[in-house]
């Protein structure tokens, strides 16, 4: 028996051995003759909405002068080649095809976008793995602090970086937004038991009593939920004028007809993580009418692409012209992803230094599509905040639902493009 | 208290819309179709597609959806079903999930894994007050098809001479045949009832919230915990399972609503252990 497991333990470690030998070699900055850039994103899977726009962005990016011609490094040309990976919406499956990347591929950044179940789960495998990446389209407390060993001593990490905003820039953007219509000053929150619902539970309650508001938790349900009577009349008894939330799609879905069942008709519906897409709004109809969120892209951004200035306007065009689908916000954050990498790449004097792309990954600042982005003044090493707007999702021309900026207290760079209307009068 | 346990039963009669056709399929064929769910979701998906082909309201569309539901269903007795149920008892539970992964992949590639919703117009949003309580139409609708179905399917099964045969096949496949029974038609109509009535559950759920390819599995676990609860195989027991599930959901979310989706896991949890029933 003691021999059995001897042998056992012997063969283990032999196993191990040869295990790290490869992982090693693989590893290796080998392919000297190129630059490698996966990306990772939910192509299909219930997170494919955040990604319906993505092969369009890599194609467009493909053909633009500074990837087609090659990025010059160090004084050398280098041809650029971009691999596409799925997570088919499955954190399993996404840190599985981020060791795939850099294995098989070896690729020399990975950039990465849309949820902590897909940037987090790619984000460890680069930290551990010592590669650099990029993540986007994720608050950033669920992104740095969810991957700490210990969040309440929080460390920098080396190899990691991201862009996108985090919950005090959701307070930031809708507070101005409630100001504008005349309430009983009650806010409903519709926050589930997970990451994002906990994370907005513990960061909302301050942010409202500090702007004169009171909050009405509809308490910490699971998601999946199919009834919400019992939190709809919680809002109802309270008065509730203000609604704000951050639940899964469908479950806003159910709620907010049920909402309307029953008669609890928010003056106004300040709404994250929901409706960021024309594809959610398909689903729920005329109710989404005068339903106020978040944007942190748009066609109405008065910014340009870093790799060839053109517009945001003529990015989100392209993708209707090519598509015949509605531009959605993760257009810009896609792109930014590839020039972050084009400007890391440039700013180095060897590509295959992971150390040295990394370090300068951390201390970046340009101005591109998604605007101005500067990691040397996030909230935390390796972060660059965003500043999104308020915006309204109002009956379009060309769509049945178009978003338009109501709000730009946090970027007034933006234009605004309507009034704000109470979400029911 | 009152509001919630009303609420409850009306939730109730959803989980039991949903439920009835699984219990039907058991009951009688001894089949568990892990598909349910997923047929269901393509229910709400043909409503969709009727609904913006023809312009169709979702009510007008179960003139079309309800007996291509059937035709699917007794096609997929025929062709899938009678073979894996003479394959074991395994077979049939394995070939329904395989049915499962298929079907959520065809969506996915047919219709994308956009969230719908089927559009019920001011009925779908509508409510009403009843003694200080505020109902919605379409839950309370939800309830009482519900209630019809299986009231139908109970004076089907209980009083017609396609019931008696039903029963017989049920009780002994080989005794039936014996007696003149034609066994395989008899199964292929269950089956497309059991497939219809998912079908027409589909639509309710899709007027009420979303679905996309992947919402079947969920829905067809509480379908399954409301036959388990109700006793397998019980058409009057589904209801009573679906209502107990729905009334325990609200009245732990009075309490904490953190808890009440767990609740109805642990209730049915609890039923496996106390009392593991039998069919």
């Amino acid at each position: 028996m003691r021999r059995r497991t001897l042998l056992k333990g012997l063969g283990l470690s032999a196993l191990a051995a040869t295990g790290c030998g490869t992982s090693i070699r693989g590893s290796g900055p080998t392919g000297e003759d190129r630059i490698v850039i996966g990306f990772v994103s939910p192509r299909t899977g219930p997170l494919a909405g955040f990604a319906s726009g993505d092969s369009f962005i890599v194609d467009t990016v493909r053909r633009t002068q500074a990837f087609a011609g090659g990025i010059t490094s160090g004084g050398r040309k280098y041809p650029v080649e971009i691999v596409v990976k799925d997570t088919q919406s499955d954190p399993n499956r996404a840190s599985q095809v981020a060791r795939e990347l850099i294995l098989q591929d070896r690729a020399d950044l990975i950039v990465t976008s849309s949820t902590p179940e897909t940037t987090n789960p790619v984000a460890t495998v680069c930290e551990t793995q010592g590669v650099p990446c990029v993540s986007a389209v994720v608050p950033w407390q669920a992104w740095y602090f969810a991957r700490q060993a210990d969040p309440a001593k929080p460390q920098p990490f080396t190899y990691t970086t991201m862009f996108f905003f985090g919950v005090e820039q959701f307070g930031g953007c809708f507070v101005p937004m409630w100001e504008r219509v005349p309430s009983s000053k009650a806010v409903a929150g519709m926050f589930p038991n997970d990451a994002d619902g906990n994370a907005f539970r513990s960061a909302w309650p301050d942010i409202i009593e500090d702007a004169g508001y009171r909050w009405v938790d509809g308490g910490s349900y699971t998601n999946g939920t199919t009834d919400y009577s019992s939190m709809i009349s919680a809002f109802r008894e309270a008065d509730c004028e203000i609604f704000i939330n951050a639940p899964i799609p469908p479950d806003f879905n159910t709620m907010w007809k049920q909402a309307a069942q029953q008669g609890f008709r928010p003056k106004l519906a300040t709404v994250a993580k929901v409706l960021l897409f024309p594809a959610d709004t398909e689903a729920l109809g005329d109710l989404v009418n005068n339903i106020a969120t978040d944007s942190w892209w748009g066609p109405y951004m008065p910014y340009t692409s870093s790799l060839d200035g053109s517009t945001a306007k003529a990015l989100a065009e392209a993708y209707q012209a090519a598509s015949g689908k509605q531009w959605l916000q993760t257009l810009g954050s896609t792109y930014s992803l590839f020039e972050v990498a084009h400007q890391a790449f440039t700013a180095v004097d060897a590509p295959h230094d992971r150390k040295a792309v990394a370090a300068q990954l951390r201390r970046l600042s340009y101005t591109g599509i998604s605007g101005p982005l500067d990691w040397t003044k996030g909230p935390v090493p390796g972060v660059a905040i965003q500043q999104p707007v308020g915006v309204q999702w109002k009956k379009g021309k060309d769509f049945p639902y178009e978003m338009v900026v109501v709000d730009n207290t946090l970027n007034p760079a933006v234009p605004v493009g309507a009034d704000l209307t109470p979400t029911n009068p | 208290m009152i509001a919630a346990i009303v609420q409850g039963v009306l939730v109730g009669g959803t989980y039991a819309l949903v439920a009835c056709g699984l219990s039907l399929a058991f009951g009688v064929m001894r089949l568990v179709n892990i598909a349910h769910g997923d047929l269901a979701v393509c229910g709400a998906y043909l409503a969709l597609m009727a609904a913006a082909g023809f312009g169709a309201p979702p009510v007008l569309a179960l003139v079309l959806v309800l007996p291509l539901a059937f035709g699917v269903g007794a096609l997929l007795q025929l062709t899938l079903f009678e073979r894996a149920l003479r394959g074991g008892e395994l077979a049939p539970v394995l070939v329904t999930f395989g049915l499962s992964v298929v079907i959520q992949n065809l969506l996915v590639t047919g219709a994308s894994a956009n969230p719908r919703s089927l559009d019920g117009g001011a009925f779908a949003l509508a409510g009403f007050e009843v003694g200080g309580l505020t109902l919605s139409w379409l839950r309370t609708a939800g309830f009482a098809t519900a209630v019809v179905v299986l009231g139908s399917l109970h004076l089907l099964l209980a009083r017609t001479g396609f019931g008696r045969r039903v029963r017989a096949t049920a009780d002994d496949p080989e005794a039936a045949r014996l007696s003149g029974v034609r066994v395989r038609p008899v199964f292929a109509c269950v089956a497309g009832i059991s497939v219809a009535t998912a079908a027409l559950a589909g639509m309710f759920l899709g007027l009420m919230s979303t679905f996309d390819p992947y919402s079947g599995g969920l829905i067809l676990i509480f379908a399954f915990e409301a036959v388990v609860i109700g006793g397998l195989g019980s058409l009057w027991g589904t209801l009573a399972g679906g209502i107990v599930l729905g009334v325990t959901q609200q009245l732990v979310a009075l309490w904490d609503v953190r808890f009440a989706v767990l609740a109805v896991h642990v209730l049915f949890f609890g039923v496996l252990v106390v009392r593991p029933v039998r069919a």
